[in-house]
């Protein structure tokens, strides 16, 4: 089950997963999971706890590797090539795409230095050209002006929807394709999570988003396509609207009407 | 359909369900009686028909401000939201079946003071009917969430329409026989509009239903049966 839109048009898939299955040891996560997460656009995964979402979002970035006995089978196309063959660049991989977590994780160094330190791993930048992709990062994480006259603050003094906005800068300084979001606002209070859903409307016109969240609503407001995990499985995938004025599925329904969680 | 882990949610549209069967019922009942009070001259019953409408208002704003407040509490989704979308739709149809047989009651008032040519109202009679039948069914679809039921009333509309336009026509002839008619025919007239009206606020509510349970609208092009498609009466060139 390879989707394309509703109109039947073919989009572009950033990122294609085909037949997908995840183990945790023995035990498996993710059964046969096939999706495509468009390019330019925001793709939020939604499902009840234990589904197999925050899984999914850490294949795409292979994640996984960094803890033994989590293993992964299938393919993963990122532009057509396959992130899950052996031999992949896994470090360059985890540039072109980006994660934000659920916990805000600044470096315990200063708001410059968290920005700065993730450009200069990858790039031979003289001073004033670190300074403007600082300036740019920040702008583009809408955290410029609250923080333009601190930069040598720590990044820790900042409060947590700050905080959660300089990771997203962090994120974008270093110009990634996809950025990967698990749980973003979580942590966050409204106003805040209102101020990172402001931002990644924005984003989306540069970069392919995936968005793991617990509120249906907040799926409702920033994505375009929706995907429904369920004990291991993708039960349905659709545009946003569509997924949640009508859904296909009597699970999705029950689901995201809060008929069992 | 399971209940929500949350059971006041599952209350709350109850609470809508419930009020919406009492509207339909409340409006049943005026057309049923404005009918009568028609065909019998009846002005008592005329009047009791005119007294009912004021509850029917009030259930309607209550539907509104219960169907607001769940909005705003349970943000609701998929088919939550449509049934409460439904619920507002189908009240505000509801009340204006009940203001139109409240006028059908209110001109059987006046007629009743000057009866003449019950033959001119049979074919009122036929239009009721076949009203009345599409209000008790769209509102039995309603209830059991039946998408068949409510197709078939939409599609009965073409027929009042085909109704309502030899009614006119026998109306007229009656106008025209005898000058002492006109008064009376006019009041007819009226009526049968107001019938016409209610056959097409069921059917509003018919699709609603469709709605509501498929999540699809039913076409916009309604089956027509009435000779008064505008097309019709434009000069040919």
């Amino acid at each position: 089950m390879i989707p394309t839109n509703r109109a039947g048009v073919d989009l572009p898939a950033k990122i294609l997963v085909k037949d997908l299955n995840f183990f945790y040891g023995d035990s498996v996560a993710l059964k046969t999971v096939n999706m495509s997460v468009y390019a330019n656009s925001v793709t939020a995964i939604i499902g009840p706890s234990g589904c197999g979402k925050s899984t999914l979002l850490r294949v795409l970035n292979r994640m996984y590797d960094l803890y033994p006995k989590q293993r992964a089978e299938g393919e993963v196309l990122l532009d057509g090539e396959n992130i899950l063959a052996p031999g992949q660049d896994v470090n360059l991989l985890r540039a072109r795409v980006g994660m934000v977590f659920q916990k805000p994780t600044p470096f315990p160094m200063s708001i410059y230095e968290n920005i700065a330190f993730g450009v200069k791993l990858y790039n031979k930048v003289s001073k004033s050209e670190l300074d403007g992709r600082v300036e740019k990062a920040l702008r583009g994480a809408a955290l410029w002006n609250e923080v333009k006259d601190k930069l040598h603050a720590s990044g820790l003094s900042l409060s947590g929807g700050q905080q959660q906005r300089l990771c997203i800068a962090r994120t974008v300084a270093i110009e990634p394709e996809v950025i990967l979001f698990d749980e973003p606002c979580s942590a966050l209070d409204p106003i805040s999570t209102a101020k990172v859903e402001e931002l990644i409307d924005e984003l989306r016109e540069k970069y392919t988003i995936a968005i793991v969240t617990h509120s249906m609503q907040q799926a409702a407001r920033v994505s375009s396509y929706t995907a429904f995990m369920y004990l291991g499985e993708l039960l349905e995938f659709d545009e946003t609207t569509k997924m949640f004025t009508s859904p296909d599925k009597k699970q999705t329904q029950d689901y995201i009407t809060g008929r069992f969680g | 359909m399971s209940e929500h882990i949350v059971s006041a949610y599952d209350a709350e549209l109850d609470l809508l369900g419930r009020k919406i069967a009492e509207m339909g019922g409340i409006a049943e009942k005026m057309l049923s009686d404005a009918m009568d009070a028609l065909v019998d001259f009846d002005a008592d019953l005329a009047r009791q028909t005119v007294a009912a409408d004021p509850r029917l208002d009030h259930l309607q704003r209550e539907i509104e401000q219960n169907a607001i407040q769940t909005i705003a509490r349970r943000q609701p989704m998929a088919v939550d939201l449509r049934d409460i979308i439904a619920a507002i739709r189908i009240s505000a149809d509801l009340e204006r079946i009940g203001d139109l047989a409240k006028n059908i009651a209110k001109r059987a008032i006046i007629i009743a003071a000057e009866a003449r040519l019950p033959r001119a109202i049979i074919g009122l009679k036929s239009m009721h009917e076949n009203a009345a039948l599409s209000l008790k069914d769209v509102l039995d679809a309603y209830a059991q969430r039946d998408v068949e039921r409510a197709r078939a009333v939409w599609l009965r509309d073409a027929e009042l329409d085909a109704l309502e336009d030899s009614v006119f026509r026998d109306l007229l002839t009656f106008m025209m026989e005898d000058p002492r008619n006109i008064s009376f025919c006019t009041h007819l007239l009226f009526c049968s509009k107001n019938i016409e009206r209610i056959g097409d606020h069921a059917t509003n509510i018919a699709e609603t239903v469709y709605y509501l349970v498929t999540g699809e609208e039913l076409p916009v092009e309604r089956p027509k049966g009435g000779s008064f498609s505008f097309e019709q009466h434009l000069p040919s060139t």
